[in-house]
Parts: C-alpha cells; structure tokens; sequence
C-alpha cells in the first residue's frame, strides 16, 4: 500500500468527520462495520499519527515530549515501565502543560465464536467475553476521550470518557459515560540520602491507582474484549472491576527509596457529588467507607525489575438498593508478582496474580469463594513485534442458593462457573500507538468443567489505537 | 470498623500534609518549562527517575552521568534541544525532556553531575578488560584506530568536551559506537571526530574496550 493510497483513505475519513459529529462518526462506523470500513480508518489513523512526530502523540507523551515505550513496557500499553510507574506515582506532573490536554483511543475488535446458547453444548457461545462476540464481523469496540495531566505542580489526573459500543441493552446501540479517573496530589522528597514519594489518590474504580497493573482496571490481558479473563460472574470484585465507576475512593499512598510501596484508601458509592464519576445507569451501592490496602515490595536490578505485592479489599455491598437489609461482605485477597527485562532491542515480562475472594452473604447461610490465577509473559522485539502467552484459571464454590453464578443445568453442575485455558497471542505495532493484534483463546474447563470446553475456543482480532 | 480506616486515612493525611510543610524547603516541581526552577531540582525531580539520583542509573538504557565533563553535557543537552543529535534512543527520551530547558538549566545540571561520584560497573570478564585496556591505551595500529586515551584521557575521565566514559555502562558504550560507526545522527559538533575512529574499530574491539571502560573506577 503506498502513501498516496493512504492519503486518499484518510480524506474520506476526514470528509466523513467534517459532516458529523464524532460521536455520531464512530456510532455510524461501528453499525455499518465493514472490513473495508475497519481497514479504512485504520489506514487512516496510521497514516496519520506516522506523519506526526514523537512528541505529537497521546496525552502523556505531548506533556513529556517522549515516546510511549518511556513509559509503556516495550510500548505495549498499558504495562508501564519503572519510569512511567514513577511518572504516575509523581502525580502525572513531570513534563511541561500542554495546549491540548487530551487523546483519544479507539479500540477495534473482530472476534470468532459459537454462538449457541449452552456453553457445554457443541457450538456454544464463548463465555469470558465483554460483550457481545460479534462472529468476524469487524467492529469497533470501544472508544475513549483521555483528558487531564499535569494540573499543578503537585496535582496531576487522567479522566477517561468511554464510548462503549456495545453497552445497550440491544445489544448495538452504544453509550458514552465516565470511565476510569485518577486525581492526585503528591510530594517527592529525593537527595542522595532520601527518595520517599507520598501522594494522595482519588479515584472511582478500586485498583485503577495501582502502577503495576495486575488488577482489573488497566490489567494485563485488559485489550478490551479479549475472551481470555474468564466469565464474569465469576471474577472477585477486585479484578472484575465490579466496583468500577460505581464507588468513589481516596487515600494516601507512599512509595520509599524505590523499595516499598504502601497505600490505603477507602471506597463508598459513588452517588449524590460524586456520580459524575460514575456510570448513569444500574448503580451498585456499597455500605459505609470500605477498605483498600496496597502493599509491594520493588527491586531493579541491572536490566532488570520485579515486584512481589500484595492487596486487600474488603466491601460490604447491598444486595438491592441503599438501606435494603442485606448486605453481602466481599473480602478480596490477591498476590501478584511481576517481572521485567528491559534492554533495547528485547523486552520481557513476566505477570502472575493470584486472588480470593470470601462472599459472606447478608441472608446468612454457607459462605461462597472465589479462587483466581492469572499469569502472563511477553517478548517484544524493538517495540514492533511481539508475542504474548497467557494462563487464567478460575474456579468457585456454588454453597450458597443466592450464588447466581453460571447455572448450566445440561452440564449437571450447577453454579459452576470456572474456567481455565491458555491465551496465545501475536502483535505488531507499525507506529508506537497502533498495536494490531491476534488472540486465540483455548478453553479447558468452562462452567468448571472439561465437557466441550474447546468449544467456546475464541479467535479476536484487534486494532488498537491512542492519539 | 470504617470510623477506624476513616481516621487512619485521614491520620496518614495529616501527616503527609505535615511533612510537606516540614519539607517546604525542598522544591518539589517536576516542571519542564519553568525557567524559575534550578538544574538541582530538576536533575533530583526529573533525571533521576532514568538516570538515577546522583546521576548512576541501574539500567545499561540510561547513560550514567555522575562525573560528567560539564563542557560535554552542556553540547549534548544543547543538542537534543535543537535536534541535531538524533541517534533513536536519544530522540525517543531525550528531545522532550530538553526542549524547554534554558541555557542557565542546562549549565546548573552540568555542574550538579560534575560533582556528583560515580560508581564503578559490576567486574567484567578478565580478558576482555585487559585486551581493552590495550586498545584504549594504544589503540588499534594495524587498522588505524587511535589510542582513545589520547582525547579521553588515560584514565578515561575526559575534559571538556571529550567525554567520560570510566564506569559508563558497557551496553551504552557499544551502542553509541554503533552510532557513530553505522548512523549520523551523532555527526554533528565534536561527534565528527568519533565517526572515523568507530568505523574502523571492529565489533570484538568494541566489546573489549567497553568491558574495560564500564569496569574503570
Ligand atoms: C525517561 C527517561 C529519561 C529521563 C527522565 C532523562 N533522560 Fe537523559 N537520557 C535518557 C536516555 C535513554 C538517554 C540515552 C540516549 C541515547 O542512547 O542516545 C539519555 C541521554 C542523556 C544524555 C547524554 C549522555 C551522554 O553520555 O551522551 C544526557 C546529558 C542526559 N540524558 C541528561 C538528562 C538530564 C539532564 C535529564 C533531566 C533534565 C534527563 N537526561 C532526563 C533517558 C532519560
Ligand atoms: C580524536 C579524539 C577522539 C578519539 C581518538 C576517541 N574519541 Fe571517543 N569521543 C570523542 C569526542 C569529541 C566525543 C564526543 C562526541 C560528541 O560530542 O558528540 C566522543 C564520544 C565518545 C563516546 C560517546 C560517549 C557518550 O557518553 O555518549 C564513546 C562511547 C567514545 N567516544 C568511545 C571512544 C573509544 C572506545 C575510542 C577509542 C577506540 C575513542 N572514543 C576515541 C573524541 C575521541
């Protein structure tokens, strides 16, 4: 493809937007999806952002001036890299203002999977996806407006603004609504004698400040709509982000001599001031202040860094509205460990999180608990090409009759909703913010059991791109 | 139970609050377009999170600093201001961080890593060392590469704009040789005087003079 082929796609892209809205834009794009519509603004984006210079890409990058793998493992965001760690920790506020605070990020996803209606029945529908599995048909998945940096010296925050397209209840008709936001305010002390970081920290998804992604907000495996996390109903809230855009927190955190990290905040629901950061719909209601604790331990060495944490969360959460009498206490318990080489041209890194979750339920009765493990390594090489191969395993108790969980009466195992598999996937990024990739999901176990698991198998394509 | 995380949260507030007011003296500021801060502040708040506090990075990515010849690291700071030293690591970290910093910055953060002491690379393989020893001292006769001691300085400290390079990083070393050798995003200034001396070093003799050099106190 050459560039005057580039150029005439991305003119149709532009006349397109200059007749409507972008929202309306993209909201067209993803109902009329198209390989050729998909291929289209692709071409376009890459022809784009390759014409512009490093320091005219996304948000962080327009603010320090320097290229995404500064901060992005390898350049695969989101990972972040010991730098782009202490960039985040330091309040978002090195680098200088920008006259545009802002980036966009839209995600394009193709995904392959059966579509029938009992997952251990041949020919099912997979079961880790978010959303809906759209059978090959290219579509444009999510797409986000980021906004914020450095405010002040000490203040810095990244608000995201989600379009998601498949958020309806129809299915297709998609809704714009407030994602994850970060605020922070913090101090860093640093000589040749001391290096201490303190901060304090408001945000409204539980998980969403930590810095070493391993939970569910900003995750490792986190491209949206990758099969690869298991089903839903079966993740602790830590890592499902159940809590996401449903409860507010704040703390304080501190990160000594590039050693130890420790932090603490408490989360409520984000209603009355605070639900303009929340989602306008199906609000989740948690009792009183609940607690969040963060601990980590970090060394670098030579080429190399690693990290071994540990997180606590514990939330009491209605089960219906605000005041109703039952009250169901989560309490997550997660390990993680994390480990990078980082030396040009390679970069590796290795990711394991292992969680638990109690449900204590407000009815009384037998107590419920979720197990997780999630295990991740990649190779890339000089930022460009890459491979990634991921494990999940997920397994639950069904004591309770209020656990809903994946009843799948076919399969004799009712409230099972376990599943385990293996994700292999291959990347490329052409230019530092377009990675295109492919994944392919093998299920072993599915509603905790090996009948027909292969059969929720899931193949996505994805294109995704910040600028 | 929450009235406890409440007051400790605010407790641990309170406190942080406390020490900033304690620590008012020391300038907190990370920003890189405010000519008011000093090239002291800016190599504690900025630099050191790549280069490390004191100018002694752990990973080979980053150059050490400390010890630096100030005349050097006011040429290459200068430099990736105005873009004339483009080598791709140097273009992907360096330009932004530089584009702002005034010229007073740029000399305060010279004199900083001057006095700043470095520390000596992990010991390399024996023969490497003594066979780069060899060529720093006396250079390469057959091939015609000159003795680097002879711009570097016989203890490879240099002086004014010819570089340290005792205790730099052996990974950073064979990569800008690389640079000099295959590219000319470093031809530029004094640059032009290492262009010839790399192109005819081999890839051995690189090795060789950079295990010497990153272990050199
Ligand atoms: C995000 C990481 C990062 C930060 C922050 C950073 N640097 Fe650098 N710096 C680099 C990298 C990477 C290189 C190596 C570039 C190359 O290979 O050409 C470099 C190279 C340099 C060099 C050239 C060294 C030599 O031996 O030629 C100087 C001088 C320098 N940096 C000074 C600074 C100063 C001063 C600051 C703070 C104002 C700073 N750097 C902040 C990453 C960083
Ligand atoms: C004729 C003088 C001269 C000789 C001989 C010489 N160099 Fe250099 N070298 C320089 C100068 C000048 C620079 C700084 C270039 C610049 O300003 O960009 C330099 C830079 C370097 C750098 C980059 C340092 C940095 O921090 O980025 C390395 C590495 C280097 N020289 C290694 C060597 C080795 C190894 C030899 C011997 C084989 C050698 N030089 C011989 C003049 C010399």
């Amino acid at each position: 493809m050459n560039i005057l082929n580039w150029n005439k796609n991305f003119n149709r892209l532009r006349e397109a937007v200059s007749t409507q809205a972008p929202v309306e834009l993209w909201r067209t794009a993803a109902q009329k999806a198209t390989w050729q519509g998909v291929s289209i603004a692709l071409l376009a984006t890459v022809s784009t952002v390759a014409s512009m210079d490093a320091a005219a890409v996304p948000l962080f990058a327009r603010q320090t001036g320097q290229n995404c793998q500064a901060c992005h493992a390898g350049g695969q965001f989101p990972e972040l890299t010991p730098y782009g760690r202490m960039f985040k920790l330091t309040g978002y506020t090195l680098g200088q203002r920008t006259s545009m605070p802002v980036a966009l990020m839209a995600v394009f996803t193709s995904t392959s999977a059966p579509t029938n209606s009992s997952p251990n029945v041949p020919g099912s529908p997979q079961v880790g996806g978010v959303g809906t599995p759209n059978n090959g048909t290219p579509t444009f998945a999510t797409a986000s407006l980021f906004a914020g940096g450095k405010l002040t010296d000490s203040i810095g925050m990244l608000a995201q603004y989600s379009f998601d397209n498949y958020a309806g209840d129809t299915g297709q008709s998609g809704r714009m609504f407030s994602d994850n936001t970060d605020i922070r305010y913090a101090k860093h002390i640093i000589n040749n004698q001391t290096d201490l970081i303190f901060g304090f920290d408001a945000n409204n998804n539980p998980g969403v400040e930590d810095v070493w992604n391993s939970s569910g907000a900003w995750g490792y495996n986190v491209v949206p709509g990758s099969a690869g996390a298991g089903p839903s109903a079966l993740q602790p809230l830590l890592l499902s982000q159940g809590l996401g855009q449903q409860a507010v927190g704040a703390g304080a955190y501190m990160y000594w001599n590039k050693t130890l990290y420790a932090e603490l905040s408490g989360y409520r629901t984000g209603d009355g001031v605070f639900s303009f950061l929340t989602h306008n719909y199906g609000q989740t209601y948690i009792q009183g202040t609940n607690p969040y604790v963060r601990l980590a331990l970090t060394h670098d060495w030579g080429t190399s860094n690693a990290m071994v944490g540990y997180t606590y969360f514990d939330a009491n959460v209605y089960e219906g509205a605000v005041g109703s009498s039952l009250v169901d206490e989560h309490r997550d318990n997660m390990v993680d460990f994390q480990y990078q080489y980082l030396l040009d041209p390679s970069v590796v890194t290795v990711e394991m999180a292992d969680a638990n979750e109690q449900i204590f339920y407000g009815g009384g009765g037998a107590t419920d608990t979720i197990n997780t493990f999630r295990a991740k390594a990649s190779y890339t090489y000089q930022a460009h090409y890459g491979a990634s191969l991921s494990y999940f395993n997920a397994s639950n108790t069904a004591n309770n009759t209020s656990f809903q969980g994946c009843a799948d009466g076919t399969a004799g195992n009712v409230g099972q909703c376990g599943a385990e598999g293996w994700t292999p996937e291959v990347y490329f990024m052409p230019v530092q913010n377009v990675r295109i990739g492919l994944q392919y999901t093998m299920f072993s176990t599915v509603n905790g059991t090996t009948l027909n698991a292969s059969q929720n198998n899931t193949t996505m394509l994805y294109a995704w791109t910040a600028f | 139970m929450n009235k406890a995380i409440l007051s400790a949260v605010l407790g641990a507030a309170l406190l942080a609050t406390g020490c900033s007011n304690l620590q008012s003296n020391t300038a907190s500021i990370r920003d890189l377009n405010d000519p008011s801060v000093s090239g002291h502040v800016l190599a504690e708040q900025v630099c050191s999170m790549c280069h490390g506090v004191g100018g002694n990075s752990i990973n080979p990515t980053f150059p050490r600093l400390a010890g630096q010849q100030p005349a050097y690291l006011v040429e290459q700071l200068k430099a990736f201001r105005s873009h004339s030293r483009s080598d791709v690591a140097g273009y992907q970290y360096m330009w932004g961080i530089a584009r702002s910093l005034t010229d007073k910055q740029i000399d305060e953060l010279a004199q900083y890593y001057k006095g700043q002491i470095p520390v000596p690379g992990p010991a390399r393989n024996a023969g490497l060392v003594a066979q780069g020893k060899a060529i720093f001292l006396n250079g390469v006769e057959a091939t015609g590469v000159p003795a680097c001691a002879s711009c570097h300085g016989p203890q490879g400290y240099g002086h004014d704009g010819f570089p340290r390079l005792a205790s730099q990083h052996d990974n950073y070393i064979l990569k800008q040789l690389s640079v000099f050798k295959h590219t000319n995003d470093r031809y530029t200034g004094m640059g032009t005087m290492m262009s010839p001396v790399a192109y005819n070093l081999s890839g051995d003799q690189a090795r060789e003079v950079a295990a010497y050099l990153s272990s050199q106190p």
